[in-house]
């Protein structure tokens, strides 16, 4: 099998980058094993000021509408945090005191949503919080399920009995200002959360739950298939075990399920993510780059790694594939001309590309037009 | 009555307090057990878990090993589901003497402990995690136990026979008047609160600690802390104990522990001011998995949870005060005899296979002071939870078709999950899910058994003792702590310090698995949940 | 020595991170509220049963071994073969009468094959239905599928000088499906192949895979078929031949669950064993060339069976049927039809199955097509059930495209 572009890795950086290949018209397949850490996505992106246009329109075209502006957003467990650029279901506020008073609604029987630790992080700022818990019917079967009260399980139940959840939710409400419910909606249906903020008569804002994040996963379900529309080829639950390398250009690479079969390309492009994503690994020696064994920065002793306080930024994070400018990956001391690494598997090797989403985004658009360019050089 | 009175006052929530508060509550006196934190938070929750058989010591100490099997034969009986019934081989590898296991075999059945030779070919077919090399292979009735679960249940029986627990309650001195010791001046660790408390007797079980209640008591102890590290696995590679058939060395016990296994441990002495703040070292590290993999080669590829190490309370003979000749036996000291101070005993040393008939020696002493004359009844009444058979039975009775999780809560409740029988849905939804949790489960341990912290929940429940390391369940539980005790802020703080400790545990060994955890859970947490 | 280089379990049980992804994507979970869900069936409670085999849970039945949670997953665990695994370990229990003739698909057939039209009208009776309703717990919806009154080896037995004379050869795996029920897409395959210049060949005996023994609890007799497939796909290899089939799950289980589940190594010829899609495909790309009718004209909805995209292959399906001239393609979004083989057919599983297949109907009404392609012979029995529209197998779609 033969493409213009193979990427390494389906989490946010693999399709941004896809997406903006296919739409030049480069026939490009994604690789990736598994899901990704859009699943813990909390609807913001960190370390992104103001958008591009050429990311807001590429968001925008999969069906996904951001908003930039500066201030803070509301976490799960009632702190604030800065933010710029979100999900458009995602309030930034641009100040903590964003309400006078304040109901927060949970469902009973949902041990992942903090509804007493917001109530009490926005009473910190002097907002006036009331708790209540809702019991739909239509929640029973999860209930009855010992591990059925999840984000995802909810969404599927919650999404098409929306108005019913507006419904219950005006009930209860006295003179507050404002209501803050779960991230349990849009996730089948993205519209969901935005109909709701217009049916309730005051403003809404959805706070965080534990994983999976449901505008997570419906960011990763969007970019997937306007990828895929685009005619963008996704390889679902495979990984890159070996690649065939003469000199300083990747010729192919062969994956778990395609066993002998190799796949071709002009361009490689490994956004394979960090530790917990496998696009770095380590052992009590080392860490290490699988795909290709790829030159990794980091420091020989072992000691080095960690930070004993587990709220401390930690070393380990910031180590990664080294790499050029234009995000060519280095192995063995050779800068390979045609495979780009991009996300996460970069750790904090380019401070300047941030971390986290805005290091997805960024590092994707680099080695695209690196990839756009030396095309046209051509 | 003064609620502020009592027959006994006892110092310390490890296994050793705990018990002697049992004994004394069975024997009819008021007591109260005071604890700067929580129960077996010290040597008593950093260890192996094994109840030994007794056969470890057969050889250089015959003395414990018979106190070993019969406390170990008692303990079957009255603590039944704090105790896995494992068995356990003494195996012989190439580079070990056989000749040695002769000797063992002997010296086992000198002390009545049933040692059996058994073929390897045999040892392989009972465990299969077992090195394949081995030589020879001796079969013992060493257990594992859950030291948190036998700590609880003897507290927990201790107040249903009217003792009452004070827990993150530092003792900050004693009430002495004249010779006598007339009770404890105390300062909570959650809110500050000073209380004074009195009692005819003080009896100090604070372990490690101790040595700094007999100073302020007026009298000296010779302390000499050993540490130990250990290796958690994330799950049980062996069914059995395995030991080595030498004499006792290094890094060569491995003991099935509910869901995971143990190697240990190391050894080493540190200075009294370090046992604050063990930490395990790389080295200790590397020495456990090189060792441990030759009892069970499969530990050299199994992913490992934590990094954990204890202090062993050694004393010094009295007469030694170099510390030369240190005594793993029990020591009970009754400081009114050794240095004329009354109301004073303490009672240390000793291991927690033994940690009964400790109890039984203290309340004993703690009787003849007070005059009563009633006899030791813990070694025939069962403890909360034991004596209605195997979870097995146990959970047949309960449910038709108890789900796992309902099979796994009367793994670890034993027949007090009698009550879990009528719980509703909400009750069963879980919250842990790699140990299987529920809320019923968890609501009953802040309830019933002073659980105040996610760290105290984990010494009851298990939560975050599984391979996410309570990544998920430290935040639910949380929110039911927050529920019981109303303070969010105390919760935050809370939930911070039990990643902190969970950390402490991970770092030592932050690689491959145990790293890629270890981000996702940072992540999680800073990013997405903003603790 | 050094230590811990690797860390590994079977399954790869301990690389889950608990970060509940496969929980999102599991089919069963969504409906039935019994089944505790892929994470907590697989890798949590593996560490249990590793402590006992008293803590299995009966509720691991209810998994469909659809797969999805395998290919969800980021940290590669292969929680479905946990599942499985843990059921033919630890659950002793006998399998029931029903379960035991829905797996055995190979006895049934050859018993129905000599009486097809009788029995296809018996069991198209609506008093069949009910009667297999009350008595076996075989829901009253489900049809049948057809049994051919003529075997599929029968007839390509009797084209075995002619199929012999191709210079290239290859080995088919039929599977029970072609040889009772649809000898057709059989000779679809076999007219492919010849325009290819390739002859086929039967195996020596092949038996059925055994996929529907293994989640109906009938491992040992899987075990079997397992060991003696292997040996005649041995056999074929040895003398220099391929081994393709048509159905994804045949395929699926020849391939992996052998090794995985029933510990049968095939290591030396597993990647011998092709599906039809990936074979042609392979051939194409190396310059073989077909000839299409030019006025060949068909609207196709692809759904990919949920063991395709285990198998990770629906690309080579996908691009055989674009590289078809008159072929108007959707790719259906990715979404099990709910029958798992035999699950849809017990009683108990029936409203799960429906619910969980309403998505991908609606997206076939949505697509319109004017056939629906898919690798899987028991999606397809579930979809023409479900919905009007006909479901052809993509080589069937490719045979019909070519030049006479």
């Amino acid at each position: 099998m033969k493409f213009d572009t193979v990427i390494i890795g389906g989490g946010l950086a693999g399709l941004v980058a896809g997406i903006s290949l296919q739409k030049e018209g480069r026939n490009t397949a994604i690789i990736s094993t598994g899901q990704n850490a859009l699943h813990f996505f909390s609807g913001s992106f960190e370390s992104i000021g103001k958008p591009s246009d050429r990311l807001v329109t590429l968001f925008a075209e999969a069906g996904i509408p951001l908003h930039y502006k500066e201030g803070v957003r509301l976490m799960p467990l009632g702190t604030f945090r800065p933010s710029a650029l979100a999900l458009e279901d995602i309030d930034i506020f641009p100040e903590p005191r964003f309400a006078g008073k304040v109901l927060v609604v949970n469902f009973m029987g949902y041990h992942d949503f903090f509804a007493p630790f917001l109530a009490e992080g926005l009473e910190k700022q002097g907002i006036e919080c009331r708790v209540r818990l809702l019991n739909l019917p239509e929640l029973e079967a999860l209930q009855l399920s010992q591990s059925g009260m999840r984000s995802s399980q909810m969404a599927r139940i919650l999404d098409p009995i929306w108005e019913k959840v507006v419904q219950e939710v005006r009930l209860i409400l006295r003179d507050e200002d404002c209501v803050v419910l779960p991230q349990v909606f849009g996730m089948y249906d993205p519209s969901v959360p935005g109909l709701i903020r217009e049916e309730l008569p005051v403003r809404v804002a959805f706070a965080g739950t534990l994983p999976p994040s449901v505008p997570g996963m419906r960011t990763q379900q969007l970019l997937g298939r306007r990828f895929e529309k685009l005619g963008g080829r996704l390889l679902k639950g495979d990984n890159v075990l070996n690649a065939r390398i003469d000199g300083n250009r990747v010729l192919s690479v062969g994956t778990k399920n395609l066993d002998r079969h190799q796949i071709q390309a002009r361009n490689f492009i490994l956004a394979s993510g960090g530790y917990f994503s496998k696009g770095l690994k380590s052992n009590p020696f080392g860490i290490y780059e699988p795909v290709l064994g790829l030159d990794v920065e980091f420091d020989s002793d072992r000691n080095a790694w960690y930070d004993a306080s587990f709220a401390a930024d930690q070393p380990y994070m910031s180590y990664g594939v080294r790499t050029d400018a234009q995000l060519h990956a280095i192995r063995q001391g050779v800068t390979l001309e045609n495979f780009y690494a991009i996300g996460s598997v970069l750790g904090a090797t380019h401070p300047e590309l941030g971390f986290g989403g805005g290091l997805a985004i960024r590092s994707a658009f680099t080695a695209v037009d690196s990839i756009l360019q030396s095309a046209s050089e051509l | 009555m003064n609620p502020r009175e009592f027959d006994v006052i006892i110092i310390g929530g490890g296994i050793t307090g705990a018990g002697t508060q049992r004994d004394c509550a069975l024997r009819g006196l008021r007591t109260l057990l005071i604890d700067r934190s929580d129960i077996a938070t010290g040597a008593t929750g950093r260890n192996h878990g094994l109840l030994h058989s007794g056969a470890r010591y057969a050889v250089n100490d015959p003395e414990s090993a018979e106190e070993c099997i019969r406390e170990n034969k008692i303990l079957r009986r009255i603590a039944s589901h704090c105790i896995d019934r494992t068995d356990g081989l003494f195996i012989t590898l190439p580079e070990d003497d056989l000749d040695y296991q002769k000797n063992f075999v002997e010296a086992c059945n000198r002390a009545g402990i049933a040692a059996s030779i058994i073929d390897p070919q045999e040892a392989k077919r009972l465990e299969p995690s077992v090195n394949p090399d081995l030589i020879g292979a001796v079969r013992v009735p060493d257990c594992s136990v859950d030291p948190f679960r036998l700590c609880a249940a003897n507290m927990l029986d201790a107040k249903l026979h009217g003792a009452q627990v004070r827990l993150h309650t530092e003792v900050v001195g004693l009430v002495k008047e004249g010779d006598r010791i007339k009770g404890v001046r105390t300062r909570s660790r959650m809110g500050g609160a000073e209380q004074t408390f009195y009692a005819s007797v003080v009896v100090n079980a604070a372990g490690i600690w101790g040595q700094e209640i007999v100073r302020m008591a007026g009298a000296q102890i010779g302390m000499f802390p050993a540490k130990g590290a250990l290796l958690i696995f994330s799950h049980r590679v062996n069914n059995m104990v395995i030991n080595r058939c030498r004499k006792p060395s290094n890094a060569d016990i491995l003991v099935p522990g509910d869901t995971v296994c143990i190697i240990g441990t190391t050894s080493s002495r540190i200075p009294l001011e370090e046992c604050e703040n063990v930490a395990v070292t790389p080295d200790e590290v590397n020495l456990l998995i090189t060792e441990g993999s030759k009892l069970a080669p499969s530990l050299s590829s199994t992913r490992i949870l934590r990094a954990y190490a204890g202090v062993r309370p050694l004393v010094s003979a009295d007469d030694d005060p170099s510390g030369r000749n240190i005594t793993r036996g029990i020591v009970c000291l009754d400081h009114e005899e050794r240095d004329g101070i009354k109301g004073f005993i303490t009672i240390t040393g000793g291991k927690l296979t033994s940690y009964r008939l400790m109890a039984e020696m203290a309340t004993d002493l703690v009787c003849r002071k007070l005059g009563v004359k009633k006899n030791c009844q813990t070694a025939i009444r069962p403890l909360p939870g034991s004596g209605e058979g195997s979870y097995e039975d146990v959970a047949k009775k309960i449910w038709e078709t108890p789900s796992t999780a309902q099979k796994a809560a009367v793994a670890r409740m034993g027949s007090r999950a009698f009550r879990m029988r009528s719980s509703d849905r909400f009750d069963e939804a879980l919250i842990c899910k790699c140990e299987e949790v529920s809320v019923g489960e968890i609501n009953a341990a802040i309830e019933r058994m002073d659980a105040s912290t996610l760290t105290d929940l984990r010494r009851r429940t298990r939560i975050g003792m599984g391979p996410c390391q309570g990544e998920f369940c430290a935040c639910r539980a949380a929110g039911l702590l927050a529920k019981s005790h109303g303070c969010i802020d105390r919760e935050r703080d809370d939930l911070a310090a039990f990643l902190q400790e969970r950390w402490k545990g991970n770092f030592p060994i932050g690689w491959g698995d145990t790293l890629r955890e270890a981000e996702y859970t940072q992540w999680v947490y800073k990013h997405v949940l903003g603790l | 020595m050094k230590p811990q280089e690797f860390t590994h379990s079977k399954y790869n049980f301990e690389e889950c991170m608990k970060c509940t992804v496969c929980t999102a994507y599991c089919p069963v979970l969504q409906v039935n509220p019994l089944f505790p869900g892929p994470k907590q069936c697989g890798p949590d409670e593996e560490r249990l049963r590793l402590k006992d085999p008293y803590f299995f849970n009966a509720a691991l039945k209810y998994c469909m071994n659809c797969k999805r949670c395998e290919v969800a997953c980021p940290s590669e665990v292969n929680v479905a073969d946990l599942i499985q695994a843990a059921r033919i370990r630890y659950d002793h229990s006998a399998p029931k009468l029903r379960d035991q003739i829905l797996a055995s698909t190979d006895f049934m057939g050859s018993l129905a094959r000599p009486f097809a039209p009788i029995v296809n009208s018996v069991t198209a009776l609506p008093i069949t239905a009910k009667v297999l309703d009350a008595t076996l717990g075989v829901d009253k919806h489900r049809k049948f599928p057809k049994y051919s009154a003529f075997s599929f080896e029968r007839w390509l037995s009797r084209h075995e000088k002619q199929q012999a004379s191709f210079p290239a050869q290859i080995a088919y795996y039929h599977g029970c499906y072609v040889n009772y029920n649809e000898p057709q897409l059989g000779k679809d395959f076999v007219k492919v192949m010849n325009a290819l210049g390739t002859g086929v060949q039967l195996l020596d005996k092949e038996k059925c895979c055994g996929i529907a023994m293994i989640t109906n609890g009938m491992s040992a007799k899987a075990g079997r078929n397992a060991r003696h497939n292997t040996a005649i796909i041995r056999k074929a290899v040895e003398k220099g031949l391929q081994v393709v089939g048509t159905s994804s799950t045949c395929i699926l289980t020849l391939r992996n669950e052998y090794p995985e589940l029933l510990g049968v190594d095939n290591s030396d010829v597993r990647e011998d064993i092709l599906l039809a899609s990936r074979y042609i495909y392979e051939k194409l790309e190396n310059g073989a060339k077909l000839r299409f009718k030019p006025d060949f004209k068909l609207k196709v909805a692809y759904h990919v069976p949920c063991h395709m995209e285990k198998l990770g292959w629906g690309i080579f399906t996908e691009q055989l049927l674009r590289s078809i001239p008159g072929v108007e393609l959707t790719v259906l979004d990715s979404a099990c039809c709910g029958i798992a083989g035999t699950y849809g057919f017990k009683k108990e599983n029936y409203e799960s199955s429906q619910a969980i297949g309403q998505r991908l109907f609606d997206m076939i009404a949505e697509a319109d097509p004017e056939v629906v392609a898919c690798d899987c012979e028991t999606c397809k029995w579930q979809i023409e059930m479900s919905t009007p529209y006909k479901v052809m197998n993509p080589i069937s779609i490719l045979a019909q495209a070519l030049e006479d």
